[in-house]
């Protein structure tokens, strides 16, 4: 068989504009790239890590040069087409930046001076590429500006006592921002009573990412995920639905191609679906070695073969609001607190520092610190009260309602 | 060392470049999955006029004075940059020491070293009919990375740091509540790795009478007994952060807190901090070119020192501590902790046990923070009852306020260890380091 040569590939531009202690810090600039040459053939790959560039000639030379190193690969390259998607919406240079980040200060500054702050003002510009001799010419463009802010009254011993932070695709005049930082900081000095019934409003990727973890099919198979032998089976909540989506735009520098370079037919995997586990992930490997469904979703990794994992996963949304969700009950949104680990039970302790209880449209203060306690199962069944069809200002993104017990 | 490049006048600038090499081999099951190398280099340049910092990240060396240029036209010069105070404090060292070329130099060491120590223990530890296992893995490797610094006021320093590393984890099905747990070792060659078998199989000893006898803990407060890993972990995340200057520069709440000579906690404790011991936080030289030295934290309860990069030392008028450090070539620098330990005491860790009547021995942790009130996560604990470690418990956290438990701690034991295991994140920058300490009684923490 001839040698397949195949090249998966990153160019990264990041400027930032970093504020300490209400003052401009540093402006910072990054331009990186980042690319993996493999070689295919007789059943091997041999692969080279380039961070930096390097001709496409000598890449794919020391993809060969160590024999020693190639590794097992008994599986065909993908074919593919031509296929490039640009997400990103609009171009914004140096100097917008470094207005931006000023005028956000100065309305932090001008309205709350019984802060400090930290700002970080970010654009990020980034492409993906995927090409190889089988036809396979695929790219994905992305661009984002990101707003960090961290804040600490002057009066507190913390080293911190909140922070806040969103994506734009396309800067708008400001309104985000002022909502946002009106809603963290507006009502900080007015203490609020802890409710008996707590629910918290946050943004769901830490909890997510645990459940994504117990479906990757290698460990279901093993018998070292708490969804082990639980395929087919309803799990958890009626209204809880779990898909990797790869068109979501409502993400930032998502692929539509897996580390293989295997495309999904819709660019979408259903993982689980009204509470019931349809499929774990699994890459070449993992679907040969353990015989279950290949769901095209390996990790890119640009110095070795790939694992399963690396997919864009989102709750689907309910069709009711956060406040419709809430129904004249108040929420929690935790501003700094700390996880702990699932323990053997899948319980877990959350222990929050600090937070703010609103309605769902109005902040009413900000809470002492209090402890409250979860488990896995119930964070996304009993417990689980649904994704908001709305991005209210507390992220300015998808969030969660969650049903918890107060320690 | 010879410097190149030439530098923009009234301004100040350095060039950091990054040199690494890691090379990992993995096995999971029996079956080869990880089996790598990779090279990296890179650059970062700085420029300063005195008001904003201008910095590039470059892959190509080749350009380093292209953006060191092209960063000159961005900023604003400055005659008196050089009166600065925080320029002023910069250090113009020149040295060179590097210690891993040759034989010694990970990206000279044959990969079959590495499997000859893979093997080894999978020969050694892993009986793929153990009782209940689901999974195992083992992993050998290692990390090198070199570094030089380069500035307009003259200082040149280069230096290298290398550590192998092997790992050994098995994992419990334990019907749907899986657990699992191993063991890390360090050395700076593969070979120094081998002579941990018996730890990890002891260690696997315990993680199964720990899945099969464990029970909840009832919540509440308890005199706990801290590992000495535990130790490292709150002498860390949880005191270490706030010595830390660069949160407190212009802050008076903190400033007034955290004033010097003030009892910040019981006369058992001293806390230091150290870039130039040869473990896993050793930098020689921080990346301002500041040469690394001992700092003493807490001293025999009383704060003597924080750290610090120029910046921070000249808003509160201290001494450089040489805890500048950024994550790689693509981060500017930020104030971090390099090997940061509490110092061991005289009490015997049996004589600590025998001396509580009623507590919690926290024996392992995988992370904690550390805010006013500081977290830990246990992974395995103990209830200690009259004098004696008694059933494994299942506890999900320990917190305390750390102003607090600095006053709490009333046993220091002389088992004093410094674990390498540690990577360090602040504001989205990892930064290797090492914790230390010994075991350690604390009157009360809240336990859940």
């Amino acid at each position: 068989m001839a040698a397949i040569k195949e090249k998966h590939g990153t160019h990264c531009e990041v400027n930032t504009m970093s504020y300490e202690e209400n003052k401009p810090k540093a402006f910072e600039r990054l331009n990186l790239d980042e690319s993996s040459y493999r070689v295919y053939e007789d059943g091997k790959v041999g692969i080279f890590h380039c961070i930096g560039t390097v001709s496409d000639e000598e890449g794919y030379a020391k993809a060969q040069a160590d024999p020693e190193r190639a590794r097992p690969y008994p599986f065909s390259p993908e074919a593919g087409s031509t296929r490039f998607r640009d997400l990103s919406e609009t171009e914004f240079s140096a100097g917008e930046l470094m207005a931006l980040a000023e005028e956000y200060m100065k309305y932090l500054t001008d309205n709350y001076p019984q802060f400090t702050f930290s700002g970080k003002f970010t654009t990020t510009r980034q492409t993906d590429t995927f090409t190889n001799d089988l036809g396979a010419d695929y790219s994905n463009s992305d661009a984002s500006v990101g707003v960090g802010i961290m804040f600490k009254h002057k009066d507190s011993k913390n080293i911190m006592d909140g922070d806040f932070e969103f994506n734009m695709r396309t800067p708008d005049d400001g309104t985000k921002f002022r909502e946002m930082a009106d809603l963290y900081l507006g009502k900080w000095d007015t203490v609020a009573e802890i409710p008996e019934d707590v629910i918290l409003d946050m943004q769901y990727y830490g909890f997510a990412g645990s459940l994504v973890s117990e479906l990757d099919a290698e460990e279901m198979s093993l018998g070292n995920s708490r969804l082990s032998g639980k395929l087919g089976e309803k799990v958890f909540a009626d209204s809880f639905t779990l898909e990797h989506d790869a068109t979501d735009k409502e993400s930032w520098y998502t692929r539509f191609w897996d580390g293989e370079g295997c495309v999904i037919p819709g660019d979408k995997l259903l993982l689980i679906e009204n509470g019931v586990i349809k499929t774990g992930y699994s890459d070449k490997r993992v679907a040969d070695k353990y015989g279950v469904p290949h769901t095209k979703t390996a990790g890119r990794n640009f110095g070795d073969l790939t694992y399963p994992g690396g997919m864009n996963v989102r709750i689907r949304r309910s069709d009711k609001t956060i406040r419709e969700l809430l129904d004249g009950r108040l929420a929690v949104i935790p501003i700094d607190y700390t996880r702990s680990q699932l323990d053997q039970k899948g319980d877990m302790t959350i222990v929050i520092n600090s937070s703010l209880l609103w309605d769902g449209d109005k902040v009413i203060g900000r809470l002492p610190e209090f402890k409250v306690k979860t488990n896995f199962y119930d964070i996304f069944g009993k417990d689980f009260r649904g994704v908001g069809s709305d991005d209210p200002a507390t992220y300015h993104d998808k969030q969660m309602l969650l049903h918890v017990e107060r320690v | 060392m010879k410097q190149q490049y030439h530098f923009p006048e009234n301004l100040y600038s350095d060039i950091r470049i990054q040199e690494s090499y890691s090379t990992n081999l993995g096995m999971y099951n029996g079956e080869l999955t990880r089996d790598n190398a990779t090279s990296n280099v890179g650059a970062l340049v700085r420029v300063y006029d005195g008001k904003l910092w201008y910095t590039s990240s470059v892959n190509d060396l080749e350009k380093i004075q292209d953006e060191l240029d092209a960063l000159a036209k961005l900023a604003t010069p400055n005659e008196n940059i050089y009166e600065d105070p925080a320029i002023k404090l910069l250090e113009v060292n020149v040295d060179e020491r590097l210690q891993y070329t040759g034989e010694k130099f990970l990206g000279n060491i044959a990969r079959s070293r590495f499997l000859t120590v893979l093997n080894h223990y999978v020969d050694a530890c892993i009986d793929p009919e153990y009782p209940d296992m689901t999974s195992w893995s083992i992993s050998v490797g290692g990390d090198y990375e070199k570094k030089s610094f380069y500035s307009s006021k003259g200082c040149a320093v280069a230096w290298d740091y290398q550590l192998c590393s092997l790992n050994v984890y098995m994992s419990f099905g334990n019907n749907g509540e899986p657990m699992g747990g191993g063991k890390n070792f360090f050395g700076m060659m593969p070979e120094d790795l081998y002579g941990h078998e018996q730890e990890f199989l002891s260690e696997r000893d315990r993680l199964v009478d720990y899945i099969a006898n464990a029970v909840d803990v009832e919540p509440g407060e308890y005199t706990c007994i801290l590992s000495p890993i535990t130790t490292a972990m709150f002498a860390h995340e949880s005191f270490g952060h706030k010595s830390e200057a660069d949160f407190m520069l212009n802050d008076k709440t903190l400033r007034d807190e955290w004033v010097m000579g003030k009892k910040v906690g019981s006369e058992l404790v001293s806390i230091c901090d150290s870039g130039d011991m040869p473990n896993h936080g050793y930098i020689p030289y921080d990346d301002e070119g500041t040469r690394a030295r001992e700092t003493w934290l807490i001293k025999e309860g009383v704060l003597t020192g924080r750290l610090h990069d120029s910046n921070s030392a000249s808003v509160l008028g201290e001494e450089l501590t040489g805890n500048s450090r950024a994550q790689d070539y693509r981060m500017r620098p930020l104030v971090r902790m390099t090997n940061t330990f509490m110092k061991g005491g005289t009490d015997s860790f049996d004589d600590i046990i025998a001396d509580t009547k009623d507590g919690i021995y926290v024996y392992m942790v995988s992370n904690g923070t550390g805010n006013s009130t500081f977290v830990l996560n246990p992974v395995i604990c103990y209830r200690i009852r009259d004098g004696k470690i008694c059933e494994p418990l299942r506890v999900r956290m320990v917190t305390g306020s750390v102003f607090q438990t600095l006053f709490d701690i009333d046993r220091v034991g002389s088992d004093f260890e410094l674990f390498d295991t540690y990577y360090c994140g602040k504001l989205g920058q990892g930064a290797r380091v090492s914790a230390g300490g010994p075991t350690i009684r604390v009157k009360k923490l809240q336990v859940s």
